[in-house]
This record gives structure tokens, sequence and C-alpha cells, in this order.
């Protein structure tokens, strides 16, 4: 399978739709506001804050932040996902294989199921008390996952896909077990959590999950050359003066922290890890200098087109971000591993 | 001396791998180290290069035990070929070789010579834009050869570059093992220690120094080829009836059946 294109303008390309993306998804919903008509509500928001116009508001209390936190998200899982393949050495490794994502729905079915009723406690932050259990709980089974595959001679990626596999089925069974004893309106809570949704975006989740994308941004493209060596195998790596201990170890709490934490503010946003790097490698090869930077605009990039879908396609009401993800990026993921196959 | 290893003991889930080997590698010399299979020569390697820490015993690389180095300073002089390699992303030739120049801060340009001149030296300047993927076992065999040849192409003010190589010709034509051990002697001529494993007994004698014979994880004879070989050791390691004639060119020891 030959290389679309070079890494340079394929990464141009991303940074140029990206931006006509926001705008896009901004523009669309059920109220559709014109380019015009944004700059209009946003310059006569910034002669008076006082007095927001309704384009204004849906602007900037509702899509603004719902199109950061999408970016965010997509930027997370993506990248995320393109580190954790190279780390696995496996295309198909993504992030729930290291337990994050299922311990994440633990933790906010739990919370769903056992602490409904303290639920105004902590919506002062505006963060809810399931996005705190979420977090919790992805955080702890990554801790787990990584103590069981971790011995004196350093930590086993093979392991550590058995003891992910492990603690997903355990979840698995806690998750039916909480699902059995919910009433209705916690099933269909926990049902909807699982589905992955933007639509509870405010600030402070948008902010939060930004703050982890700029943290990803910054530190990521560092493990780059550490993780082309990792491909070659862990030994090899370490003969190339890589200390890959140190390197798995920093890399698996970062997916723990950017995935625990974008779980927690957006549910369970299936397919965009797995997805996004897989293409970004067909297109530009497997070098991380390209596939890290590249995943990252291209899981912003997909999120906030597939949420802006959401909102759209059964208008006035709004489909689960994730049912678009997975309806919109398994059908293209096939037709490309269809394409790679008929070429080999 | 480049490396040194002394009372090296390997003792892995209730089976002594190794027993007592003491050895050393000097600049400029290749040493083969041959043997029937099971008799150690990987597990010997992989103490060498520390992929296994020896149970009891000591390696030294320049002086310095292998676990004083830093990682990146250390693998500037010591370089190592495994048997087999798991990459299975389509990286182009000259891409994997330049993984090779990771721990070097010697800039783009002069990492684009080395790379291209390594893949010349192991005749795969051609595969330099084909995917690793598509190779074959003798071309990825080649590839991954020119890596470990580039990571100590130039000599490293931190001492005596080490070369590990593991079975570096089993997936070679005739033609290709002939050029890399032709590589390997021109790397040694510039002052490398050169470790291979084999198992073709008239290749090491040809292209060795010194040989070593390991037996069931002991070292059954060391020194050159001349001095190793003989009908009796041959017999006793590998169960081999066979005669020894000269190379009619050469003069070293042939083993034929």
């Amino acid at each position: 399978m030959q290389r679309l294109l070079p890494r340079a303008p394929f990464l141009a390309l991303l940074l140029v739709a990206l931006p006509v993306a926001v705008v896009a998804a901004l523009m669309t919903g059920p109220v559709s506001i014109s380019p015009g008509a944004m700059a209009h509500a946003i310059t006569g928001f910034l002669d008076s804050p006082r007095a927001p116009s309704r384009d204004a508001l849906i602007l900037l209390d509702i899509r603004a932040p719902r199109v950061l936190l999408g970016a965010s998200v997509g930027l997370v899982l993506a990248s995320c996902g393109a580190m954790l393949q190279g780390l696995f050495r496996n295309p198909l490794a993504d992030p729930s294989l290291i337990g994050v994502s299922s311990g994440a729905s633990v933790g906010a079915s739990l919370v769903i199921v056992c602490a409904g009723s303290w639920g105004g406690l902590l919506d002062a932050t505006g963060l809810g008390l399931v996005a705190f259990g979420a977090f919790l709980g992805g955080a702890l089974a990554t801790v787990l996952v990584y103590r069981l595959a971790t011995s004196a001679f350093g930590t086993s990626v093979n392991t550590m896909l058995l003891a992910g596999i492990a603690v997903s089925a355990i979840a698995g069974a806690v998750n039916g077990l909480l699902g059995y004893m919910a009433d209705n309106d916690m099933l269909r809570q926990m049902s909807l959590w699982q589905m992955g949704a933007l639509g509870t975006a405010n600030w402070p989740r948008a902010l939060i999950a930004t703050g982890v994308a700029v943290l990803m941004c910054i530190w990521l493209p560092r493990e780059a050359r550490a993780l082309d060596a990792l491909l070659l195998g862990e030994s090899e790596a370490r003969h190339l003066g890589i200390d890959v201990q140190r390197v798995k170890r920093r890399l698996i709490l970062l997916t723990a922290l950017g995935v625990g934490t974008c779980t927690a503010m957006a549910g369970a946003i299936a397919f965009v890890g797995l997805i996004v790097p897989h293409l970004v490698r067909l297109a530009i090869g497997p070098n991380h200098q390209g596939v890290i930077p590249g995943s990252a605009l291209g899981g912003a990039l997909l999120l906030v087109l597939a949420d802006a879908a959401a909102r759209v396609v059964i208008a006035p009401a709004e489909l689960p971000t994730g049912i678009i993800t997975a309806l919109l990026g398994a059908p293209f993921f096939v037709a490309l591993l269809l394409r790679q196959r008929r070429s080999l | 001396m480049s490396m040194r290893a002394s009372g090296i003991h390997l003792h892995v889930a209730g089976f002594d791998l190794l027993s007592g080997i003491s050895m050393q590698l000097e600049p400029g010399t290749v040493t083969a180290v041959v043997g029937p299979n099971g008799a150690g020569k990987s597990s010997l390697l992989r103490v060498l290069c520390g992929d296994l820490p020896a149970t009891s015993g000591e390696v030294l690389l320049n002086g310095r035990p292998l676990a004083a180095w830093d990682a990146a300073t250390r693998a500037r002089t010591l370089a190592v070929l495994p048997q087999q390699s798991t990459l299975d992303f389509p990286f182009t030739a000259r891409e994997v070789v330049a993984l090779a120049r990771i721990p070097h801060r010697t800039g783009a340009a002069r990492d684009r010579e080395i790379v291209q001149a390594a893949l010349e030296a192991v005749d795969a300047g051609y595969l330099d834009k084909r995917y690793y993927t598509h190779m074959s076992g003798g071309e990825k065999q080649r590839v991954q050869l020119a890596r470990v040849l580039a990571q100590i192409w130039e000599p490293a003010p931190e001492g005596g570059r080490v070369l590990l190589l593991d079975e570096p010709t089993s997936a070679f034509d005739l033609s290709h093992q002939q050029l890399t051990l032709d590589v390997v002697r021109r790397f040694a001529g510039e002052g490398v220690a050169v470790l291979a494993v084999l198992h073709d007994l008239n290749l090491a004698a040809r292209c060795a120094d010194r040989m070593l014979v390991l037996s069931c994880g002991v070292l059954a004879a060391d020194g050159t080829p001349a001095q190793v070989l003989d009908v009796t050791l041959v017999e006793r390691v590998f169960g081999l009836r066979c005669i020894l004639m000269p190379h009619p060119i050469t003069g070293t020891p042939m083993v034929v059946h």
C-alpha cells in the first residue's frame, strides 16, 4: 500500500481543515447561524456584554464550549490511541485495552446508581459527580492493569493486554450487576453515558479537556522517536538507548490521565482512538513524528464533525455523539482495510 | 579490551543455561560463537548485551559494568543484531536504518549519508524506498544489519565499539553471506570488536579470528579456528563424525562430513 501523501502536506491539510470544521460546527444546529450572523453576534456581544443577543447566547453558552470539548476530546483520544498502538506494537490497540474505558464506565455507573441522590453536591463546579466517578474508575483500572503486568523484569505489554481484557470483563460484569439493580431512569442514564455524548458540555468541562489536550500536544511529540524505536521491539529499543521502562510508565500514566479525563467529561466515545491513528498511518506511514500530530488533528476534526452531525440528523432532538463516530467511522474504516488488502 | 565477561552463570527456571563463562572481545577481531542448538549461544549474547542479567559474574564494556552505562551513551558504542525481528509496520528501509541514529547528535545531513552508506554496504541500496513489510526474509535481515552498522558507523568518543550479531547470515544466500562477512571484517579492520553467533562451522572458520565453542552452557574451546577445530572436538560437541581439511586457497580448516 503506497502512502497517499508526504507528511508535511498532510498535516497542513488537517491544519486548514480543522478551523473550517470548527466554524462549520459553530454554524450548525437546530438554529443555524450564518458566518455573517456569527460575526455580528460576537461583535454585538463585545460591545454590550450585558445584553447578549439570542445568537450570541447560543454561540457562546452552548456551541463554543461544545465544539471546544469535542475538539479536545477527539485530540486526546486519537493521540493516546496512536501512542498505545505504538507502545503495544499493535495497530489494533486502543485506549480500552488497558482498562481505562471500562474502569471509567464502572465508576460512572456506580455513581449513577449509588449516589444519584447526592446529585447536587458538585453541581457548583459544573462537572457533576458522575465525571469524578468516571475519572477515578478509569485511573484505578489502569493502575491495576499496570501493576498486574509489572514484575521485577519490567512491564510486559502482552500481560498488560491480557490483564486489560480481564479487567474489562470484570468491569462488564459489575456494570451488568449495577444495571440489574438500577431503576429505569438510572438505566437510561447509564446507557446514554456509555454511548458518549457532548451534549453535557459547558465551559468548565471544555476548559479541563482543553488543558489535557494542550498537555498532550506538548508532551507526546517528545516521545515520537522512542515510539518509533519501540516498533522494532523492546530489546531493540533498549539497544538504541531508549529507557523503555520509563517510557512505558510515562505513556501509560499519560493515557490514564488523558483518556480518563476525556471519558469523564464526555462519556465513552468509541472508535476515535482506534480508527484515527490507523487512517493517519495509512495516509503517511508509521513514523510517529507524523502519526502523533496527524492523529491529534484528525481526532479533533472527526469529533467536531461527528458532533455537528449528531446535532442535525434528527433535529430538534440529537443523537449521542458516540453513535455517529461509530456509524460514520466503521464503514469508512472497513473500506480502507479492503483497499489495503487488495493492494497487497 | 572492548568487552570482558568473567565467571558468567545464568540460571533460568531451574536450568543452568550458562556456567562459568569467561571471555573477552578485543578491538579489531572477529569472534565467532559456535555450538549445537541449545548450547547457550543466544543466551550468552543476551547476557553480553544486557538483555538478560547474569545470575552471577560480570560483563564489562570498555572497563565499566554494562548496567553502569547511561543508555544513550552505551548505544553509541554497542550495537546488537537480534536473531529475529518483530517489526510489523510499513517503514521504508531508509526509515528503519535511520532509527539507528537516535542515540547520536550528528545532524540530519550526516545521518542521511550514514544511512545511505550503511544500506549500500549490505547491498540494500536498491531497497531504500521499499516497505519493510513487503520484503523477503533475507532483505529484512540485510536492512536490520544495515541498521546496527549505522548505529556504530563512526568511532565513538566513549570507547571501543562492539558489534554483537546473532545469526546474521541465517536467511542469506551464498553471495550475501560472503558480503556480510566482508562487511563485518571491514568493521573489525576499523577497530570494532565483533562477536557473531554462527551455526555454520565453515563460515565461522573462514571469517573469525577466534572461535568460542559452547556445549551445554560451558565453554568447550576457545582459540583460533585452527587451534579449536579438530575431529574429536567436533565429534564430542556436535556428535558428528567428520574429516578436516585445509581450504585449498586460504588454508583455513574446513569441516567435511
